[in-house]
């Protein structure tokens, strides 16, 4: 049985490799730069999702308020870069440490809830963040941080004339995300985060430390979901408080998980997969004039599926091959 | 020797109710040591105590020579309290040898040998065939017999059983005297509270009797039952004038 849980881990392993090089080969054959921008977002989410899935669906502890991680990256990596000329990469991992210490000192006083207290606490702090930003006129208030374009170079992560590095990079960043969790999953922190998610007391019982397994796993989990910001940040080149540390960036961060199959390795993936590309090509095609019948498409999708699969859709995988393990 | 437990004179009051009033027992090193007595005794709370849930009103709780009182759980389980629920809380989204896995993790930091660690526990405890098997799906008497060896996991010096022999069939609740009898074979002390009296009678070496928050008796299991003032506190006073 040891061999069979060895053997799982090198075919997951396996796996993402090999959808990894199929993703990095698509642009070559798509050029449309719409199409890739959609697979921009799509990897970006999968990252975030990714990430987000590492304190709600591992750890339990399901966050509403992750748009403040995002925020917080993009921010930091933006004012840096326009008021200092610190370039954007290591805007990135300052703006990665931030969020971390920020996730715990938050953590400190909102671990101590349970359930929905919880999750209210996430979005009200989220929500705050929100309103001191727009209010903060050295960075921008409600009018936002305007990157100046310098140029095309990947020592700035700037590019104007083609998606392709943000491609590349937004790959880049699933992948680490991915592996990060994969590494986790078969690690000290990924045993006591499962079970502080099924039973805090029996985990308590058994030595895991509780509060500082959450502590951890929310500092991992913000930490790559800055980096993220990071990245859309030099991605759109002009943020605004609303645009990246909005409400519907900790929904969009949470659904993926949800839909693929949270606390899973592989639902984060899959459900970017279908539901970036869904959001963005029913907002083309219906929204518009329409005036959100792409979110009652999209709102419709959510409940079907939560009813039909309500592990997410990587049970449907594990159905297929008779295997509950293949479902964690 | 000295003692592996010690409780001296811990009280615990909730509100207005005194669940512990000055309870003082002791458990030596390789004794199973039985805790008895009638619903609402105050059996389940001087094991929260001990295993480290809540602090006691007042009192010590001395384990393996030091003051852990106002130590928590965890760091309890880490000098050696192991413990089960009464009420099973097994990692249901976990498989059976993942549940196993967390418990010896205390003990090894290597994955690998946590995990050979944790199949030998279920071979111990017989549970080695639905390793793979989710938490949930296992039978009552399996999740007991998992709240077992998830303790044993962590390796420790005391284990609190909480009625893992209550509610099973007479031959499941064979199986887990043998088990019990097995881990104290291992160098394992043995803290059990028990409802069932003919089971846990002839298991243990020596038999404490709560009533009413307080030690009412202690002693070898033979002398406890036919004690006038246990067979008053289970059966009420009219059946104690025969004893």
């Amino acid at each position: 049985m040891d061999t069979q849980f060895a053997q799982r881990r090198r075919r997951d392993l396996i796996m993402a490799a090999c959808l990894a090089v199929v993703a990095a080969l698509v642009p070559l054959f798509v050029k449309d730069v719409y199409v890739q921008n959609i697979m921009v977002l799509t990897l970006m989410y999968a990252a975030l999702s990714q990430s987000w899935n590492i304190l709600s669906g591992y750890c339990g502890q399901i966050s509403l308020g992750h748009a403040l991680y995002f925020g917080l990256g993009a921010y930091t990596t933006a004012l840096l870069f326009t008021k200092f000329g610190v370039l954007p990469w290591f805007g990135m991992v300052a703006g990665g440490a931030i969020s971390a210490v920020i996730a715990m000192a938050l953590g400190y006083p909102c671990f101590r809830l349970r359930g929905h207290y919880f999750v209210i606490a996430t979005i009200v702090i989220a929500e705050i963040a929100l309103l001191l930003i727009q209010n903060w006129d050295w960075a921008g208030a409600a009018l936002g941080i305007d990157i100046p374009v310098r140029g095309d170079s990947w020592l700035k992560f700037q590019f104007t004339r083609s998606k392709l590095p943000y491609f590349y990079f937004a790959l880049a960043l699933a992948c680490i995300a991915w592996l990060v969790t994969w590494w986790l999953e078969d690690s000290k922190w990924g045993y006591w985060w499962r079970a502080v998610k099924d039973n805090p007391d029996a985990a308590e019982s058994l030595g895991v430390v509780v509060f500082n397994s959450k502590m951890g796993a929310a500092a991992v989990s913000a930490f790559l979901v800055a980096v993220g910001g990071s990245f859309y940040a030099q991605f759109v080149s002009y943020i605004d408080p609303e645009s990246v540390m909005g409400f519907q960036f900790s929904l969009l961060m949470a659904l993926p998980a949800v839909l693929g199959g949270i606390g899973t390795l592989w639902g984060p993936v899959l459900g970017a997969v279908i539901l970036i590309p869904l959001t963005e090509l029913t907002r083309s095609f219906v929204g518009g004039s329409g005036r959100g019948v792409d979110l009652i498409v999209y709102g419709a999708l959510i409940v079907a599926i939560s009813l039909a699969l309500p592990k997410g859709l990587v049970s449907v995988f594990s159905m297929l091959t008779g295997c509950k393990e293949a479902a964690r | 020797m000295t003692a592996l437990l010690e409780t001296r004179g811990v009280w615990q009051r909730f509100g207005g109710l005194v669940a512990n009033s000055d309870v003082s027992i002791s458990v030596g090193r390789g004794e199973i040591v039985g805790l008895i007595g009638p619903n609402g005794a105050g059996k389940s709370t001087l094991f929260n105590l001990i295993a480290g849930v809540l602090p006691p009103t007042q009192g010590s709780i001395i384990f393996d020579g030091e003051d852990v009182t106002r130590l928590p759980a965890a760091e309890r389980c880490q000098r050696g309290v192991g413990r089960t629920f009464q009420v099973v809380k097994s990692f249901e989204t976990m498989t059976v040898i993942d549940n196993v896995i967390v418990g010896a993790l205390i003990r090894n930091t290597k994955m690998r040998i946590a995990r050979q660690k944790a199949y030998e526990v279920l071979e111990f405890c017989g549970l080695a065939a639905r390793a793979d098997k989710l938490a949930a799906d296992l039978v009552p008497s399996e999740k007991r017999r998992l709240e077992v060896a998830r303790a044993l996991a962590t390796e420790p010096k005391l284990l609190l059983l909480d009625e893992v022999l209550t509610g099973l069939m007479p031959v499941e609740a064979q199986t887990g005297v043998e088990l019990v009898r097995k881990v104290r074979a291992t160098g394992v002390t043995v803290l059990m509270v028990e409802h069932v009296m003919e089971i846990v009678m002839p298991l243990v070496d020596r038999a404490i009797v709560l009533n009413l928050g307080k030690v009412l008796v202690e002693g070898k299991p033979a002398e406890v039952v036919r004690n006038p003032e246990v067979i008053s506190a289970y059966l009420g006073d009219r059946h104690a004038v025969g004893a």
